[in-house]
């Protein structure tokens, strides 16, 4: 029955049932794995393009009282950049986390690994669809809680799937989340870098 | 043979240093707290200058930098310098006085700001009379811990004591050669130094400050409690020394990424940038060092809520050692600085790194200190969920206000005027600042949830007497008759 659900809404089992998710993914059931990855190129085009998206149509709200607007031509630019920091994000995080498996005594394959990030990062990806009103005040509302609810899936998951005990998935999961803290602001860093070489909205220094 | 050593631990100041820095910490965490509402509602200051934000802001700086931090220092230093030179503190009249004279400073140092006394440099705020009386406290503290390891038993001086010693050493430099000025009145001096000389002195003394004080001596207490906590041995002591030597190397140099685009020299900010960036190598050195120690801890982390505090705190260390550099890189620094950015940044330091790691410093030392078990882990366990979810909240709110301000600061119409004003512009952060105020209020109260639980776990106790453990033979140093230690000649 537990599979039937599964085959009927994976997708929503991949955010409403994750510890059912995370089981299977333990036992490295092949089809589970498959079905859990099929989603990832959705999840990682999902926020680059609804940022395109609202970015074009309702410009970029940041507590002004105008909003900024980019090109086309600009707005997909900087989306395509997003999506390849957003794919670069993903597969070092996976990188990264199977060269911290060793030390912490981990057990997975590279595509249970792929799979076990594909659900972390399902409620952050999904809460993306914000982006389609970027309004920052706003999509910084709904990301909070999508980071809290990715953070617990990571801490509640990774020790189940990785076959590792709770304690030493904490300081495993601590040890990404330090990686993930230093990946965000270095989005911000390589935007601001970018804004300043004339990519991005009209700024002048 | 082994001989018994009838010498105790002069534990009781460190105790008392605790109890002052946990103080400080609710005071001045409260005024944070009351700043950040005055951006929500300007009128809560009632009217009254000392209510200000521009007489709070300071306050809130010292009282958690000078009263938390460096009482927390102090306590720290003065513990694990007497465990790891197995000797009692050179001169405990002398750590008396440190303790007592210190927090008096701050108290009248806070007052005097509160009354307007300022010298209006960034975190040496504070006048000529409290300048001196800082640099007399500090070199006491300089005697009482470098007599300590001058009097030690055992030949290696283990790598804490380095990271001590460098804050010691590196702040009193800073601090006096900032504080140089011509006093004028008694609450009213001028700097010795004029114009961009006068920032680069001042950036060199304000980043440093971070650097040696807010860096380097909390790893100085990272690296004694850490393996403490962990009951492992430092992952690589090697890595710890190099690491030690190339941070205190390269720290120096990085003050005037703070005058990015000002008037000094570009070569100078771009030395600063450049220097800032190799910076990295040895704070991350420490940062695999940290992370590979505690790794082979987890066992732990069922039955001690401090070690979590100690995880996360490498987490945060990580984040804000590698922000720092980026946002030195002046094509960043353009976007970010004298934007909320800047703050987040700072608040990503101070909240995730320096008190975490010294709240998991406290709920390990404080029951040791009094041979009892902590008061209540289920309120320890709360305090980091409380805490975390400040950090957080804190630095993601100030992410999101400072990249809007940067880019709305610098946005041009087509004719190349700018498109946005100040005033409009910070109008439209207040529901950050909403948010600011709830992360704020969320890790004050978890400090407060702190304080109760160490206020309950020492009450009615007294400390508990521990001698130097003897030495083994290979290690072991005699002292001479002056009492200093002289290397046994080894056969």
């Amino acid at each position: 029955m537990g599979r039937g659900n599964m085959e009927r809404g994976p997708f929503l089992t991949l955010l409403f049932d994750p510890a059912r998710v995370f089981r299977e993914l333990a036992d490295a059931e092949r089809t589970r794995i498959r079905a859990i990855q099929r989603y990832l190129p959705l999840l990682l085009l999902l926020p680059p393009a609804c940022a395109a998206l609202g970015g074009i149509v309702f410009g970029w709200r940041l507590g002004a009282s105008e909003p900024l607007y980019l090109g086309t031509a600009q707005a997909v630019i900087v989306s395509l950049l997003y999506l390849f920091a957003l794919c670069f994000g993903f597969f070092s995080t996976v990188a990264l986390a199977r060269w911290m498996g060793v030390t912490y005594g981990a057990e997975g394959s590279y595509r249970v690994y792929v799979a076990l990030f594909t659900v972390v990062c399902a409620p952050l990806a999904v809460a993306s669809l914000a982006h389609l009103f970027p309004h920052v005040f706003f999509n910084v509302l709904v990301m909070i809680p999508a980071v809290i609810w990715s953070m617990a899936l990571l801490y509640r998951g990774l020790p189940v799937v990785l076959h590792i005990p709770p304690e030493r998935g904490m300081l495993m999961s601590s040890a990404l989340v330090g990686w993930l803290l230093v990946a965000a602001v270095s989005l911000l860093g390589i935007s601001a870098g970018l804004w300043t070489a004339g990519l991005g909205p009209a700024i002048r220094i | 043979m082994q001989r018994q050593n009838p010498e105790i631990y002069e534990d009781r100041v460190v105790v008392r240093l605790v109890q002052f820095s946990v103080l400080w910490a609710v005071l001045g965490m409260a005024a944070g707290v009351w700043v950040a509402a005055e951006f929500l509602w300007p009128t809560l200051d009632f009217g009254q200058f000392w209510l200000s934000f521009g007489r709070l802001r300071p306050l809130h700086t010292n009282a958690v930098i000078f009263g938390f931090g460096v009482s927390a220092l102090m306590a720290t230093g003065f513990y694990s310098v007497q465990r790891t030179s197995h000797v009692r503190l050179f001169l405990p009249g002398l750590a008396w006085f440190c303790c007592y004279a210190w927090q008096l400073v701050v108290l009248l140092g806070g007052l005097s700001l509160l009354a307007g006394w300022t010298s209006s440099k960034e975190y040496a705020e504070l006048e000529w009379p409290f300048d001196i009386a800082i640099a007399l406290i500090w070199v006491c503290f300089g005697i009482v811990f470098f007599g300590t390891i001058a009097r030690r038993r055992i030949r290696p001086i283990y790598i804490s004591n380095w990271f001590y010693g460098g804050l010691i050493i590196v702040i009193a430099m800073l601090h006096i050669v900032n504080s140089l000025a011509l006093p004028v009145t008694l609450d009213k001096s001028y700097s010795l130094y004029a114009g961009a000389q006068d920032a680069i002195v001042q950036w060199w003394y304000g980043h440093n400050a971070v650097g040696f004080l807010l860096t380097g001596g909390f790893l100085g207490m990272l690296y004694y409690f850490l393996p403490k906590q962990a009951d492992q041995p430092i992952w690589s002591y090697r890595l710890s020394v190099v690491a030690f030597w190339a941070f205190t190397y390269s720290y120096i140099w990085a003050g005037p990424h703070h005058l990015h685009y000002n008037a000094v020299p570009e070569w100078v900010q771009s030395t600063a940038m450049v220097m800032s960036l190799v910076l990295l190598a040895p704070s991350w050195a420490t940062l695999i060092n940290g992370v590979m120690t505690v790794s082979k801890a987890w066992a732990k982390l069922k039955r001690d809520p401090a070690l979590k505090f100690i995880v996360l705190s490498l987490a945060f260390y990580g984040l804000a050692t590698f922000e720092g550099p980026m946002m030195a890189i002046r094509s960043v620094n353009v976007v970010s600085h004298f934007t909320d950015w800047t703050i987040g940044h700072v608040h990503s330091g101070a909240l995730g790194w320096n008190a975490m790691v010294t709240y998991g410093t406290f709920y390990f030392l404080v029951p040791r200190l009094v041979g009892a078990e902590l008061h209540s882990t289920r309120l320890a366990n709360l305090h980091f969920v409380l805490a975390l979810a400040g950090t957080l909240l804190y630095i993601l709110a100030m992410w999101a206000s400072g990249v809007s301000q940067g880019l709305l600061w610098l946005s041009v119409d087509r004719l190349g005027e700018l498109s946005f004003g100040f005033r409009d512009i910070m109008a439209g952060m207040r529901p950050y600042y909403g948010l600011r105020l709830v992360a704020g209020l969320l890790f004050w109260g978890g400090t407060l949830l702190m304080a109760y639980n160490l206020f309950m776990t020492l009450r009615g106790r007294r400390t508990v007497a521990v001698s130097p453990p003897p030495v083994a033979e290979p290690w072991r140093l005699e002292r001479g008759a002056a009492g200093i230690a002289t290397e046994r000649a080894r056969a």
